[in-house]
């Protein structure tokens, strides 16, 4: 695009977005059950499919490819295409989708509403997406915290057993899938592909060294795919509304609805559901603006992992992939946290670094050792204890941690740190005390201040 | 030369040679036939014996309330897999109690979301309250306070949970003193629906007709402490 140089315009990019039609959680009484659902034209997307053959497996993932949808969990891969690396059938080999539910990443709170409000669009997603790929067992799984929501989705998987949209002989065709819903019981890490794989195979979910990507070596080591549940609740509307329809809504490199969860100081939180490509002063204007009038210091666009943005970054910024790289952050799971002008960003960065000290899995060094480091050396920044140097010190750990572990929590736990310190450097120096070292005092060197942070 | 084993730094959970100490006997360790049809169940929903590992520990923290050595054993026996297999699965994961908690354990999110809009000055008050430190449990075993990673539930920003049970949204210290007098006449809170805001115009909030309890997203406190 030589005419336009940067994304980042200004415009909202998610068209009409005052007039949008709510479709993932459309505005329907009591859509969770199963009668109202199909009422409202549900399970029509796996009727068209498997009774009147409105697709076949491989046109299903070509109408996927063709809508653009890209994954929702965070990585924002084309889901279309991970669809495709699936090996061709073996009779031998069992194939599985997991449908991914763990949302652990701090600041996101929307597949939840699915599972409260819209099961049974994911539970179709779940058979199509099955349909596509040839696959007889999906295992959904929901973190361990979200109880009530394990609960209530089993049920929607009972009933959509009982009306014969899961199980043996699907409305009666050839065609069948099981779904086993699972539940976790507390680690952010099984969100991770490969950990969400050995969790469910009854290991200790330490994440598993890429490749063999899933595709090929997965569930039990056989051929697998994972999908987020946003991501599988949009195939029913792929199939049912057209691909052209889909990749119509929001940017062209990143379209489809999304739902945004809009945390921290603004007056009316919650999840909204929008196209992508919003700006985010436009969603701060639909959660009713900022607590008490404040200015906004930062904004998280999606989730812990990404990268914190200054006002003066975000304020252009829209909600997609490609001009939130360039803004400096990135998609994540468009779990958006507004901090406003009064928010302690080294105590906000610390709580960040003690969360992923507590989740990580202990596999790699870099990472066990690391968020460790990382969260000793800000909780004594925090509380004034902490030298100029280092933030030095902070930045050298992150490069370490970096790109240097099996899956990418090492690096999910650098980004808000690097990228923290240098946004808000100012902050972080003005809790540093200059000196560097007072050896006059101690001699040799040693400080005081590094006894309470020995081990 | 090393140094010999020093007991008086570290007490070891058992000695090697020395019975261990057991809080459940072997009458109280037995499945109803209710509970073996589950596990039946799950074990048929998995390839292997491994993949039921974590339904049956759910079951069985649910049953005995926590997870000693040798309810670990017992898991371990009833699918068939290593007791090191299943002890490693019950320390990974923090939902699954090791140790002994209070009748009620107040999980309370300090995450980031929580954090910036008062999920410390719960967790202090809470503290105050009960006369505890965070991961401790009150005399009389009835509570238990834990801090608690990103429970998912952002918007509704302070927030704890029960028991791995309940969430209860947008806490108050009104609503914290009804809680802890509700608990201790033992009544859980009950499920509680949050609403979308948009469905505020179409549905009048609420969109579910089976719920008794619902809660809309509210402005987030400020928070006391830190912000």
């Amino acid at each position: 695009m030589a005419d336009a140089p940067s994304l980042i315009t200004g415009e909202t990019k998610a068209g009409d977005w005052r007039n949008y039609e709510r479709v993932l959680l459309p505005p329907v009484k009591d859509l969770h059950k199963i009668d109202v659902y199909e009422e409202n034209g549900g399970y029509s997307a796996l009727k068209a499919i498997v009774e009147d053959g409105k697709f076949d497996p491989k046109g299903l993932t070509d109408e996927v490819k063709a809508s653009g949808l890209r994954g929702r969990g965070g990585a924002g891969f084309a889901t279309g295409l991970k669809w495709s690396f699936m090996p061709a059938v073996d009779p031998e080999k069992p194939r599985y989708l997991c449908c991914n539910g763990d949302e652990s990443e701090p600041g996101t709170f929307k597949d939840r509403q699915i599972f409260e409000y819209n099961p049974h669009l994911m539970i179709e997603g779940i058979v199509l997406s099955c349909y596509a790929m040839t696959i007889k067992t999906c295992y959904l799984y929901i973190r361990g915290e979200y109880i009530d929501y394990v609960n209530h989705v089993q049920t929607a998987v009972d009933e959509a057993y009982a009306s014969g949209y899961i199980g043996q002989k699907i409305l009666g065709t050839d065609f069948s899938t099981e779904i086993v819903v699972h539940c976790g019981a507390g680690a952010y890490i099984c969100g991770e592909e490969t950990s969400l794989m050995e969790s469910l195979e009854g290991e200790r979910a330490y994440p598993r060294i890429k490749p063999p990507f899933p595709a090929q070596s997965g569930c039990w080591g056989m051929p697998t795919t994972i999908n987020n549940v946003e991501t599988l609740a949009c195939v029913p509307l792929i199939v049912n509304r057209g691909a052209a329809w889909f990749a119509g809504i929001g940017p062209e490199k990143h379209p489809g609805p999304v739902l945004y969860g809009i945390s921290g100081h603004v007056n009316k939180p919650g999840v909204y559901e929008f196209p992508t490509g919003m700006l985010i002063t436009d969603l701060i204007e639909v959660a009713g603006g900022v607590r008490g009038g404040k200015n906004i210091k930062a904004i998280i666009p999606g989730g812990s992992s990404t990268p914190p943005l200054t006002w003066e970054m975000a304020r252009e910024a829209t909600m997609d992939a490609e001009t939130l790289r360039e803004a400096g952050s990135s998609m994540g799971t468009a779990g958006l946290c507004i901090l406003d002008e009064d928010t302690d960003m080294v105590a906000f960065t610390r709580r960040i670094a003690h969360f992923y000290h507590h989740e990580s899995c202990g596999q790699c060094t870099p990472c066990r050792d690391g968020t460790g480091w990382v969260e000793k050396l800000l909780s004594r920044i925090e509380n004034g204890e902490g030298y100029t140097r280092d933030l030095e010190l902070l930045l050298e750990i992150c490069d370490q941690m970096e790109g240097r572990t099996v899956c990418a929590l090492a690096d999910a736990a650098a980004w808000p740190v690097r990228w923290g310190i240098r946004r808000f450097r100012d902050e972080f120096e003005a809790r540093c005390k200059a000196e560097s070292f007072v050896s006059s005092e101690m001699g040799d060197g040693a400080s005081t201040e590094t006894e309470s942070i020995t081990i | 030369m090393t140094q010999p084993f020093n007991g008086s730094l570290l007490r070891p959970d058992f000695v090697p040679g020395e019975p261990v100490e057991r809080h459940f006997s072997d009458v109280e360790l037995v499945w109803t036939d209710d509970e073996q049809k589950q596990i039946a169940t799950f074990r048929s929903q998995y390839p292997t014996n491994d993949g039921a590992v974590m339904k049956v520990l759910w079951l069985a923290q649910n049953k005995f309330s926590w997870l000693p050595p040798e309810v670990v054993q017992f898991v371990a026996d009833t699918i068939e897999v290593p007791y090191a297999k299943v002890y490693g699965v019950a320390t990974f994961y923090t939902q699954y109690y090791k140790e002994k908690k209070g009748t009620y354990v107040l999980d309370v999110c300090t995450c980031f979301g929580c954090q910036v809009c008062g999920g410390y000055d719960i967790l202090h008050y809470l503290e105050d309250k009960l006369g505890i430190s965070k991961g401790e449990t009150t005399a009389d075993g009835l509570f238990t306070i834990q801090e608690v990673e990103c429970l998912g539930a952002c918007g509704s920003a302070p927030m704890l949970q029960v028991t791995n049970g309940p969430y209860v949204h947008n806490l108050t210290k009104e609503k914290v003193d009804a809680l802890i007098d509700d608990l201790k006449e033992g009544k859980m809170p009950a499920f509680e629906s949050v609403t979308l805001p948009q469905d505020e115009t179409d549905l009048g909030g609420n969109r579910r007709s089976d719920t008794e309890l619902v809660t809309e997203y509210q402005t987030p406190p400020v928070s006391e402490t830190l912000h």
